[in-house]
C-alpha cells in the first residue's frame, strides 16, 4: 500500500521534472523568437525603455484638451454627414449585392453547386481578405477622390462581413421546409423565396443592421486615403501637426461609433 | 463547549428570500450530524454560513474557540484552512488533473507564487497522494477530472477537503448527485475517515435513511426553522412526518 | 418582406401596411443618400470616360516579378501582428478581471473602469492609435504593435468578462472554502475554466490583426502598408497590385488556418 504512494511519487516527480523541462525549453524558444523579432523589425530598445513618458507627455500636453470648436465648423459637419450617408449607401448596396451571393454560397441550397457556389465562395473570401483602406486607394485612384470611391470600397466591405453571416444562417436552416418545397415541384427560386428566405430573414436584418454599424466604422477613417467623409480633416490636422483639433475629429468618431454600436444593438433586440 | 457552536444565525438573500430564521446547532469533537431537510429548508444556507460562502446576516459561529462571523477578511482565510468542505456538485475543477485537484486543497497555505505555478511542496505531494490511496483513486490521478464517474469525482473532493488537516468537515448533501449504491459507498468513506482522523462532520442530506444510518444526531430543519434536535436513535418517525408531509 | 407577407396570408392588413409604410421611408431615405453622394458630391466630369476608367483599372494587374520583394515585407507585417496579439493578451486578462462584474475587486470603481477601456479600445479605429502612437513615438513597427495591441485588448477583454461572468459558480466557491486568497481563486476556479474560451479568442483576433497590421504602415506603422503607399505614390501601380494580392493571400490563408484551430479546440 505504502509502496503503491511512493511509486506514484516518484513517477510525479519525474514527470514534474520532464515537464518543467519543456516549460524552461518553451521559455528560452520564446525569448529567442523575441529577440529575433526585435531584430526584424528593427525596433530601437532604447526608445521602448523611454515609451511611456513619451506617451505621457504627447497625451497630456499635445493631445488634451481636444479643441472641440474645430468639428463644429460647417465643412467639417457636413464632412461627418457625409462620412454617415456613405456608410449608409455602401451598406445597403453591399447587402443588395450580399443576398444572391450568400444564397450562392450555402452548400445546402446552391442552385449551382459546380460553378456558382466556388465563384461566390471565391469572392467572399477575397473581399474579406483585401483590407479595405487598400482598396480604396485603389479605387480612388481609378474613380478620383471623393465618396464615391469610397462608397464603393464600403460595397467590398460588406460583402466580405455580411456575406459569410448571411451564408452561415443559411446552412444552419432547417433542411425539412426545403424538401416539403422541392416536393411541390418548385424550382430553386421558390425554393429561395418560400423555405430560406422566411427562415433566414430575422436573422439577416439582424445581420444587415450589424454590417451597417461595421461600414460606420470603417468608412470614419476613408478620408484618410481621399475616399470621401471626416478622416480627410483627421489626416489634415495631423500633417500640419494641430493635434488638439485632430483630437476633436477623433472624440466626435468614438462618438459616432459608440452611438451607432448602441443604436444597432438596440435595434437588433427590438427585432427579436 | 461543543466544538462548533451556530447560534441564532439568519439569513435573508438579496432576492428577499427568508433561508434561515435564527437556527442554533452544536457539533462536539467526533460527532456526526445530519442536517436532514427539503430542499429550500435552509441546509445549504446554513453549512455555508458556517464558514461564510454566504455571509449570514446575524447570529454567531464559534469554531473551537475561535469567532468566525467577527473575522477579518484574511483571518477567515486562516479560519477556512480549519474547515474542509466537500459538495453536491463535487466542484472540481475540470480541466486539471485529479492530483492537482487534491493539491488545491493546501492552497490556504501554499504561497501565492507557488499556487499559481502548480509547485506545490513535496511533503504536500507525498500526502496528496497518501489520500488518494486512501479515498481509492490512486489509479486515476493523472486523468483530467472531468474524466471520472461522479462516484470517483466525489472521492476527489472528499481527498480535497482532507488535504486541509480540516478541524471539522462541512459536507453539503454529497451523495445527491449519485446512485444509490454509489452513495452509500461515500457516506461509508466519509464516516470511515472522520473516525480514522478523529474529527466531527456536519452533513445535510434529504434523505432519511441516510441520516439514521450515518449520523450520531439528527437535526430537522423546515423552512429556515430548526423543528427538532435529537439523538439519532431518538428520533422518533413522528418528527421524520413532521418534515416530509407538514411542508407549508 | 413581400414574402413574409405571402408566408402568413392571416397577417393583419395593417400590419402589413405598417411594413410597406417603414420600406417605402427606407428606400425614399437611401435613394437621398444616394443622389447625395452619387449624383452631387462626385465629380463626374474629372472621372473622365468609362474606357480610361477601365484603363487606369488595368494598370494594377499584379506585377508578378515584384513578389520577391514584398516577402520580407509581408513577414514583418504577421510580425507585427504577431506581438500585437501577445501584449494584448497580457494587458486583457487584467482587464477582464476589473470587467467582470461577478469578481470585480471594487464594483463601483473598477467596473465601470474595466468597461470604459473596453469601449475606448472597441470603438477607434487602429489607424486612430497608430497615428497617436506613430505622432509620439515616430515612425515604425514599434507604434504599429502597440496600436494592434491596442485595438484588440478590448475584445479580448471583454469576451474574456463575459466568460468569465458566465463560468461555474462551483469550482470558484470551493477554492474559495480552501481559504485561498483572490489571486490563486482566480487563477484556480476561474482560469482554467476560461481557458480554452481564451485560446479561440486569442486565435481568432490573431487572424483579424494580420489584416488589420497590413494597412499600419499608411500612416508610418510600418509592414507592407508603408510600402504599399511608396508604390501608390510613385504610381507603380502593377506593384501595388501584387502587394494587394500578397496580403490578400496571406489573410486568407490565416483566417482559414485560425479557423481550423478553433474547430479542433471545441
Amino acid at each position: 500500500m505504502k509502496e503503491n504512494v511512493s511509486l506514484a511519487f516518484d513517477r510525479h516527480r519525474s514527470e514534474e521534472m520532464r515537464s518543467g523541462l519543456w516549460k524552461f525549453v518553451g521559455l528560452l524558444l520564446f525569448i529567442a523568437f523575441a529577440f529575433w523579432s526585435i531584430d526584424v523589425l528593427k525596433i530601437p530598445i532604447e526608445r521602448v525603455l523611454g515609451m511611456f513618458g513619451r506617451l505621457g507627455t504627447m497625451i497630456s500636453e499635445r493631445l488634451l484638451p481636444p479643441e472641440m470648436a474645430f468639428a463644429a465648423q460647417p465643412r467639417v459637419v457636413d464632412s461627418i454627414v457625409e462620412t454617415i450617408e456613405m456608410s449608409i449607401l455602401g451598406a445597403v448596396i453591399g447587402t443588395i449585392i450580399t443576398m444572391p451571393l450568400a444564397w450562392f454560397a450555402a452548400w445546402n441550397v446552391t442552385p449551382s453547386r459546380a460553378i456558382l457556389f466556388p465563384l461566390s465562395r471565391a469572392i467572399i473570401v477575397v473581399t474579406r481578405g483585401m483590407p479595405t483602406l487598400m482598396w480604396a486607394m485603389v479605387l480612388v485612384a481609378i474613380f478620383g477622390f471623393g465618396p464615391f470611391a469610397g462608397m464603393l470600397a464600403l460595397v467590398k466591405a460588406s460583402i466580405g462581413f455580411a456575406g459569410k453571416l448571411m451564408a452561415e444562417q443559411i446552412e444552419a436552416i432547417d433542411m425539412k421546409r426545403v424538401e416539403a418545397i422541392r416536393a411541390t415541384g418548385a424550382n430553386e427560386l421558390d425554393v429561395l423565396f418560400y423555405a430560406v428566405i422566411p427562415q433566414v430573414w430575422a436573422n439577416w436584418v439582424g445581420i444587415i443592421i450589424y454590417n451597417w454599424d461595421a461600414q460606420l466604422r470603417n468608412s470614419t477613417i476613408l478620408g484618410f486615403v481621399g475616399a470621401g467623409g471626416m478622416g480627410l480633416y483627421l489626416r489634415e490636422q495631423i500633417s500640419i501637426i494641430e493635434y488638439q483639433t485632430a483630437m476633436a475629429i477623433i472624440v466626435v468618431i468614438i462618438v459616432m461609433v459608440v452611438l451607432s454600436e448602441t443604436a444597432s444593438h438596440f435595434l437588433r433586440h427590438r427585432l427579436y | 463547549m461543543a466544538l462548533l457552536e451556530i447560534s441564532q444565525i439568519k439569513k435573508t438573500y438579496g432576492t428577499g428570500e427568508v433561508a434561515l430564521k435564527g437556527v442554533d446547532v452544536s457539533v462536539e469533537a467526533q460527532e456526526v450530524v445530519a442536517l436532514l431537510g427539503l430542499s429550500g429548508s435552509g441546509k445549504s444556507t446554513l453549512l455555508r454560513c458556517v464558514n461564510r460562502l454566504v455571509e449570514p446576516d446575524s447570529g454567531q459561529v464559534v469554531l473551537d474557540g475561535v469567532d468566525i462571523t467577527s473575522l477579518g477578511k484574511s483571518s477567515l482565510r486562516n479560519a477556512r484552512r480549519t474547515m474542509g468542505m466537500i459538495f453536491q456538485e463535487f466542484n472540481l475543477i475540470d480541466r486539471l488533473t485529479v492530483l492537482e485537484n487534491v493539491l488545491a486543497g493546501t492552497l490556504g497555505v501554499t504561497g501565492t507564487l507557488r499556487g499559481i505555478f502548480r509547485a506545490f511542496h513535496g511533503d504536500d505531494i507525498q500526502r496528496a497522494l497518501e489520500l488518494c490511496e486512501r479515498v481509492g483513486i490512486i489509479d486515476h490521478i493523472r486523468k483530467r477530472a472531468d474524466q471520472l464517474s461522479g462516484g470517483q469525482r466525489q472521492r476527489v473532493g472528499i481527498a480535497r477537503a482532507l488535504m486541509q488537516r480540516p478541524k471539522i468537515l462541512l459536507v453539503d448533501e454529497p451523495t445527491s448527485s449519485l446512485d444509490p449504491k454509489i452513495g452509500r459507498e461515500v457516506m461509508d468513506l466519509l464516516k470511515e475517515i472522520t473516525k480514522e482522523a478523529h474529527i466531527p462532520m456536519l452533513v445535510s442530506v434529504h434523505d432519511i435513511f441516510l441520516a439514521k444510518n450515518y449520523s450520531d444526531r439528527i437535526v430537522g430543519l423546515q423552512g429556515g426553522e430548526k423543528i427538532f434536535d435529537q439523538t439519532t436513535a431518538s428520533v422518533e418517525a413522528d418528527s421524520f412526518d413532521q418534515i416530509y408531509h407538514e411542508a407549508s | 418582406m413581400i414574402d413574409a407577407a405571402i408566408a402568413n396570408p392571416l397577417r393583419d392588413p395593417k400590419d402589413t401596411f405598417r411594413r410597406y409604410t417603414i420600406f417605402g421611408v427606407c428606400a425614399v431615405f437611401v435613394l437621398a443618400v444616394a443622389k447625395d453622394i452619387i449624383i452631387d458630391e462626385t465629380d463626374w466630369e474629372r472621372m473622365g470616360t468609362l474606357a480610361e476608367m477601365v484603363k487606369t483599372a488595368l494598370f494594377f494587374l499584379p506585377e508578378w516579378s515584384f513578389f520577391p520583394q514584398t516577402v520580407l515585407p509581408l513577414l514583418e507585417t504577421l510580425l507585427i501582428a504577431l506581438w500585437g496579439t501577445i501584449l494584448a493578451v497580457g494587458v486583457s486578462v487584467p482587464i477582464a478581471y476589473l470587467a467582470a462584474r461577478n469578481i470585480t475587486p471594487m464594483p463601483w470603481i473598477t467596473y465601470p473602469l474595466g468597461r470604459g477601456l473596453i469601449v475606448l479600445s472597441r470603438s477607434t479605429h487602429e489607424i486612430i492609435f497608430a497615428l497617436i502612437y506613430v505622432s509620439a513615438l515616430g515612425l515604425g513597427p514599434l507604434p504599429g504593435i502597440l496600436a494592434l495591441a491596442t485595438r484588440s485588448l478590448g475584445f479580448l477583454a471583454k469576451t474574456t468578462a463575459e466568460a468569465i461572468e458566465n463560468a461555474d459558480p462551483g469550482p470558484i466557491e470551493a477554492i474559495e472554502a480552501t481559504g485561498a486568497n483572490r489571486l490563486m481563486v482566480f487563477c484556480f476556479g476561474v482560469i482554467p475554466q476560461i481557458f480554452p474560451i481564451f485560446v479561440g479568442n486569442v486565435i481568432f483576433q490573431m487572424d483579424i490583426n494580420i489584416r488589420r497590421a497590413s494597412i499600419l504602415g499608411l500612416v508610418g506603422g510600418g509592414g507592407i502598408g508603408l510600402m504599399f503607399a511608396e508604390v501608390m505614390q510613385n504610381l507603380y501601380y502593377g506593384r501595388a497590385g501584387m502587394i494587394v494580392v500578397g496580403i490578400t493571400a496571406m489573410v486568407v490563408v490565416g483566417e482559414f488556418i485560425s479557423n481550423r484551430v478553433r474547430e479542433r479546440l471545441i
